[in-house]
């Protein structure tokens, strides 16, 4: 402890701490720009110079560390004059940009220099002149007004992890710029513009759209992933102009990932569906709520009469709000039928009955962090939830061991990965196997006997032995099972050999949420075996893949697209066509909708609607609306609430979201749930065998769910267009002959497409990787099997 | 004495009398009345009335959509709505000046960087419906182009003082 | 034996001699006024609520709004209590003008109100030369600010622009030939100082005509002689400012008492009354004119003689002139930052109160460091005044009610706000 004066005032400080962030704990304001709390000190805007006793020269308080009895003043005539001398020089080569600026109005430069610097100019020369880049659809990019805080650059090097930007040139000529003529790929890029302290770097989709001073800021939650990250959705006149991060030290930080940041481009997407349509002979119409609830309800009634109860099933997105979900099954329970499911990318549902109770990370999501030793079985976690990755990442960099067994060689940002090891979709069960005999050395009575037996022909390849000799080390280890692996075929067998290997290395296990309210669907009952908050069903409902796949003769769906949400696109679409009746609870409309559904009710999305989203480390986050809907959308579980009384669902007499949680949350209790302890053990071990080209399938960031699917600027970024065409290594391109950008035919079970061939070296010999959520690929089927490419 | 001059004074009205001879002389005097329409009385350069946006000698519109008019406004009567144009360029795509609310205190052109919105001295307008006095972006052009000359001369005028 | 009840009657909103929307409920007993009750709030428009929503500087020209003819007076009031806020000392040129424009505004108000009492109680021709006369300062009015009543031409930190040197002229039409035009223009050929000079100069003989109209008039002294007479004391206890207060003898003005601006380096008197009637107060009001135009033209010389800036060079203040912000970056941004933000306040709360043509005419305003008011409360003098109205009219007769409408000076954009 040391202890400091600052304007003569006493306070104590961490030895080592930075002078500024005593001033910042204390309420000192000292003006800066490179200084960021989240980032390393760099010192070069000094504009945060004070003075200190015995220094000859003001000191720059973000490089200064603090010593026992330091004297520091910060509003002294010395270190205002330093100030406004540095902001003189700041604004010498800055642009009189401010009336065409974006940043104007809330622009930290603008702010420091009526604060802190002169009224006047003394400056008549010639200004700088920087030629901007074209970075990406997400940044808008103005280069002369940058002033060199090198926020961006180190924000790329330390926490986005691939070192986009960088500062070339000395002096004068110093440029921020990327290297030659790429764009920004980062899945956090949109932080940089937070970060940017003038307007060289600003939004580009609400590109001049508003005036900081116009916009109201309200709280919200993103949507997208399991983080459930906390937002401040800034409006004008109940239009969305963007979406800032939310401080939450507990889950995203002060950072958002580009997908929660701009996909409220979706919300206004030209397929918005804003009056309620039913198809009358074959033809549809506009109408109003009370015919096509009424229209609905009957349809609904109609197919549990005529067939059975469970000839009528109920799937939906798990980016709808637990209220909305809830409800949504207790419609359709409330007809008797037990069939209803939100796990669309999911087809072994073996041990669903051994789940645990909701996909839990294991762990609080800021604890990640601290891991020491990480094993991460079957995912693209780096675009999956981009934060959790950033968690994982800042766990490397503090040393600890981060392991991957995965399918694709993915491009983790610069993550200190001890390990990756690069195993097709058929030989992950082989791999796994492999691991946990070899941590099974040694150890007793840790996994049944019965799963010791099945290891026991098992051979460990020196790969896996490493992997396991690293697992070993450590005290917070963890294990996580991503969403390669939950999509996997043969997942409930991952799944017992994820605990085995946890268990043998005393580790915690986590999965990792699919969508942002994966964890609340779970809860929620949104399952064919289980109700909400967990309770079993003796007999279960069909489950999504089958419901979809054998095909039932009603459908209710609420926000799903299945050709392109679910795990067989085309199979799902030829069902809910041939279907009698389908009714779907919808924010767009789309030609394919038409083709099979019967009512299309329109509801509204997460910032127009009160719900609570639980994340993946099982945090509830509730929040109102903070748009008004347009025309006649109304909140999903106003629609379902009506849709309960039409059917004469008992206790469906909700007033607010809020009594639909209560119930939710009483219903749960105090139940907790444990990873380690929710499992099957299996009675095989042995891997499917495919001949040919395995398929591999990764559902891509920018197309997980519909909104995400709608807005257009995330749609011309890099992720969202490279994940076109079929991806092979060079080798599979060579036996098939074929060269980048040659359109081949791709066979997979009976259909046959042609797709641009992309060469793409980090998928593994005797593998195509092909993306999901793609309309073009939605004939080929589901997303594991066969394949057969022809040049 | 003072009460009877006084008296005398009341009984012949003098003080009427003096009044009247006051008002007569005007009566023959040279009118002041100007006869509007057909006359005005002198303007000032600075004179503050009807708004209009100017454009460039090429025709290109001065406004920037910086909307610092927009926010200085203290009766609120200015709403903006920008946009890129196709050009990239930063322009508006919705000006509405509301007459109804606009207290013509002149704030709007001060803060003007570009000399785009400008109160010219055109003051004899008038709505004959609600929606007449919502002045848009196209009625601010027009406006624009038919005062030029006028208002370049009115803020060459005043440039030295501003 | 029928009961035998009084009159109650509504005067106003509607009437032509309540000066803007009084309604005011006479109880009566015959001819003769009971009480009489006014009613206030028709013209309320929250302007004290309004100030804490917008910036500092965006309040000013509201400030125009409230005693609609005296435009600058208010304005002056309102800069001032900001301008003690901040600190700022405005430069001595500024401070020459606000005493002219103050000086200018009091005539304005004296002359509206000469003219408006005197239709009151029958004395239609005040009305037409005392618009005649106005017509003059109106003009000065629009040459500096733009307007010819709403001027917003103070500013905090002193006044928008500097006189200009020139004034606009008559142009030659069917109706004026070039010599009558000329004629016209005559005043007009210098500056406005110039243009101000001419009209002291002939504004003392005006006033004369004023008076010969009215001041010996046997029926204007029959409707104002004994008519709502106010004690001094009980001038001081209701609080009555300005003519009002002085009508009643008591010497009291913020421009000798409390001197701000230069009105210390003025030579002028105060005039004051003896009886507290109507009649005093007239005479109190047409000799304050004569003492503003001997401050006009004080004012005149020096400015003539004193060029110099009008607006303390301080860009955190005031914004920088249009070549510089468009030149430079410091500029820019204070220009920017000015015009949508406004300028922070130090915490702290003020008073700032000057003479205004109907009496004392103050701000209250606190600050908590904000760029917006915490709180700003209007000390309008007409407020007061009002609420002298039962004690000054009850006992007299209905006609008198108006008599004592009109001596009070009543504006219903200050009393209501």
């Amino acid at each position: 402890m040391a202890t400091i004066e600052i304007d003569g005032k006493p306070y104590t400080a961490e030895v080592g701490q930075m002078l500024i962030q005593v001033a910042d704990a204390n309420g000192v304001e000292i003006p800066r720009f490179c200084y960021h709390e989240k980032l390393s000190v760099s010192a070069s805007c000094r504009m945060c110079l004070v003075e200190m006793e015995k220094a000859p020269k003001p000191v720059p308080a973000c490089a200064t560390p603090v010593m026992d009895g330091m004297k520091v003043w910060t509003r002294s005539p010395k270190a205002l004059t330093a100030q406004k001398a540095v902001m003189e020089f700041l604004l010498i080569n800055h642009p009189l940009d401010c009336p065409i600026c974006d940043q104007g109005g809330e622009c930290e430069l603008q702010d420091i220099s009526v604060g802190y610097g002169k009224d006047a100019s003394r400056y008549g020369e010639e200004k700088r002149v920087v030629f901007d880049k074209n970075i990406g659809a997400l940044i808008a990019t103005e280069m002369t007004r940058c002033i060199h805080c090198t926020r961006c650059v180190r924000f790329g090097q330390e926490i986005a992890g691939i070192q986009e930007l960088g500062a070339l040139g000395r002096g004068e000529h110093t440029k921020i710029s990327t290297y030659i003529g790429q764009t920004v790929d980062s899945e956090l890029s949109g932080n940089m513009i937070d970060l940017c302290p003038v307007g060289a770097l600003t939004a580009k989709p609400s590109r001049f759209n508003a005036r900081a001073w116009e916009l109201q800021q309200l709280d919200s939650i993103a949507p997208h992933d399991g983080i459930g990250s906390n937002i401040h959705v800034h409006l004008r006149r109940n239009e969305i102009i963007r979406v800032v991060p939310k401080q939450n030290e507990a889950i995203n930080e002060i950072w958002l990932s580009d997908r929660d940041r701009f996909s409220y481009q979706g919300l206004t997407a030209e397929d918005r569906l804003t009056v309620p349509m039913i198809k009358k002979e074959g033809q549809w119409q506009p109408t109003d709520w009370e015919t096509a609830l009424q229209a609905a309800a009957t349809g609904m009634k109609q197919i549990v009469e005529k067939y059975e109860p469970d000839q009528l099933g109920g799937l939906a997105s798990a980016t709808a709000t637990l209220e909305e979900l809830y409800l949504l099954q207790r419609v359709i329970r409330g007809l008797g039928s037990d069939c209803v499911d939100h796990r669309l990318h999911q087809i072994d549902f073996a041990d669903q009955a051994h789940a645990p109770l909701f996909p839990y990370l294991g762990m609080p999501i800021a604890e990640i962090e601290r891991c020491n030793t990480a094993l991460i079985i079957g995912s693209h976690l780096r675009k999956e939830q981009p934060l959790l990755n950033h968690r994982l990442r800042k766990a490397s960099m503090n040393g600890a061991k981060v392991m991957f067994i995965n399918p694709i060689a993915y491009d983790f940002n610069d993550m200190r990965i001890a390990q990756q090891i690069i195993t097709s979709p058929n030989d992950l069960i082989t791999t796994l196997s492999g691991v946990a005999k070899a941590l099974l050395v040694g150890k007793n009575n840790v996994i049944p006997q019965q799963l010791e037996d099945l290891l026991a022909d098992t051979k460990v390849t020196e790969e896996q032995q490493t992997l396991a000799q690293s697992l070993e080390t450590g005290d917070h280890r963890l294990i996580l099972l991503g969403n390669l692996a939950t999509s996997h075929p043969q997942f409930a067998l991952i799944r017992a050999l994820a605990v085995a290997i946890a268990k043998l290395s005393s580790a915690k296990l986590g999965y990792c949420a699919e969508a942002g309210n994966s964890a609340g669907a779970w809860l929620a009952g949104v399952l064919p075996h289980r109700e909400a908050a967990g309770m079993p069903i003796s007999t279960p409902g069909v489950n999504a893949y089958t419901m979809l796949n054998k095909g039932l003769k009603g459908y209710v769906l609420l926000g799903v697209e299945p050709e392109l949400d679910s795990y067989d696109g085309a199979k799902a679409l030829e069902n809910l066509q041939k279907a009698e009746f389908v009714v779907s609870l919808t924010a767009y409309v789309t030609d394919t909708m038409k083709t099979y559904a019967n009512v299309l009710l329109p509801i509204s999305v997460f910032t127009e609607t009160s719900g609570t989203y639980v994340n993946n480390a099982g945090t509830w986050q509730s929040f109102t609306a903070v748009v008004i809907p347009k025309n006649e959308v109304r909140p999903g579980w106003k629609v379902l609430r009506v849709l309960g009384n039409l059917l004469n669902v008992s206790g469906f007499d909700y007033d607010s979201s809020e009594q639909v949680r209560s119930e939710v949350c009483e219903k749960l209790g105090q139940k907790t749930t444990d990873n380690l302890n929710s499992w099957q053990v299996p009675n095989d071990l042995s891997a499917r065998k495919i001949d040919g080209l395995q398929r591999i399938t990764e559902l891509p960031i920018y197309a997980t769910d519909m909104i995400v699917r709608r807005a257009s600027a995330l749609q011309f970024t890099r992720d969202a267009t490279s994940a076109k065409g079929v991806h092979v290594n060079s080798n599979v391109a060579a036996q098939i002959g074929a060269t980048e950008a040659n359109v081949v035919q791709v066979r997979q079970n009976a259909a046959k497409i042609s797709l641009p061939l992309v060469i793409d070296e980090r998928v593994p010999d005797g593998c195509v990787l092909i993306y999901a959520g793609q309309a073009e690929n939605v004939a080929l089927g589901s997303w594991h099997g066969w394949v057969e490419l022809t040049a | 004495m003072k009460a009877i001059v006084s008296y005398l004074k009341s009984l012949f009205l003098l003080e009427l009398i003096k009044g009247l001879r006051v008002t007569g002389g005007y009566l023959f005097d040279r009118k002041i009345t100007v006869q509007y329409p057909d006359e005005k009385t002198p303007m000032s350069f600075r004179f503050r009335a009807h708004h209009a946006l100017r454009r460039y000698a090429n025709g290109e519109e001065r406004c920037i959509a910086c909307k610092l008019c927009e926010a200085t406004c203290p009766a609120m009567a200015i709403t903006i709505e920008a946009a890129p144009r196709e050009d990239g360029t930063r322009r508006t795509t919705r000006y509405d000046i509301d007459f109804t609310k606009c207290i013509f205190c002149g704030f709007c052109e001060e803060s003007c960087p570009v000399d785009s919105i400008v109160e010219t001295s055109f003051f004899e307008y008038h709505g004959e419906q609600r929606g007449d006095l919502l002045m848009t972006k196209a009625k601010l052009l027009n406006m624009g182009d038919k005062m030029e000359a006028q208002i370049a001369a009115d803020r060459a005028k005043d440039a030295p003082y501003r | 034996m029928p009961e035998i009840r009084n009159y109650t009657l509504n005067f106003g909103p509607q009437h032509p001699a309540a000066h803007g929307v009084l309604r005011m409920v006479l109880e009566m007993d015959g001819e003769v006024i009971e009480r009489a009750d006014p009613h206030i709030g028709l013209l309320h428009r929250a302007t004290e609520k309004l100030a804490e929503t917008k910036p500092f500087n965006q309040s000013m020209p509201y400030m125009d709004r409230l005693d609609y003819v005296s435009m600058m007076c208010n304005e002056h009031a309102y800069v001032m209590a900001v301008e003690k806020l901040l600190g700022i000392e405005i430069p001595i040129r500024a401070q020459y003008i606000r005493v002219m424009f103050d000086e200018i505004t009091r005539i304005l108000n004296h002359l509206l109100w000469i003219g408006s009492h005197g239709l009151d109680l029958g004395a239609m021709t005040m009305f037409l030369y005392a618009f005649r006369e106005r017509e003059d300062l109106m003009d000065c009015y629009e040459v500096v600010s733009g307007a010819r009543l709403h001027a917003a031409y103070y500013r905090v930190g002193g006044v928008y622009r500097d006189l200009p040197d020139s004034m606009p002229k008559y142009t030659p039409s069917k109706w004026h030939s070039k010599s009558a035009v000329d004629k016209l223009n005559e005043e007009r050929e210098g500056s406005l100082l110039d243009f101000i000079e001419a009209f002291t100069n002939r504004y003392p003989s005006k006033v004369d005509e004023y008076e010969t109209l009215l001041t010996e008039n046997r029926i204007w002294r029959q409707r104002t002689v004994g008519i709502g007479v106010v004690t001094p004391e009980r001038a001081f206890q209701l609080g009555l400012t300005g003519p009002m207060l002085r009508g009643s003898g008591i010497e009291w003005d913020l421009r000798k008492k409390q001197p701000y601006e230069v009105y210390d380096k003025m030579d002028f008197s105060i005039p004051v009354g003896v009886n507290g009637d109507c009649y005093d107060r007239y005479l109190v009001r047409i000799e304050e004119m004569r003492q503003s135009n001997r401050i006009i033209k004080q004012c005149v010389d020096w400015l003539r003689a004193n060029p110099g800036p009008v607006t303390v060079d301080d860009h955190k203040v005031t914004p920088p002139s249009r070549e510089k912000m468009k030149a430079d970056m410091e500029s820019m941004i204070h220009h920017f930052k000015l015009f949508s933000e406004g300028y922070c306040v130090p915490a702290g709360e003020v008073y700032a109160a000057i003479e205004h043509p109907k009496g004392e005419f103050g701000i209250y305003m606190v600050s908590d460091g904000a760029n917006k008011p915490y709180r700003m409360k209007i000390r309008a003098p007409g407020f007061a005044h009002l609420s002298a109205m039962n004690e000054m009219a009850t006992g007299h007769m209905l006609a008198d009610v108006v008599a004592i409408i009109g001596t009070q000076d009543i504006v219903f954009g200050e009393i209501d706000r």
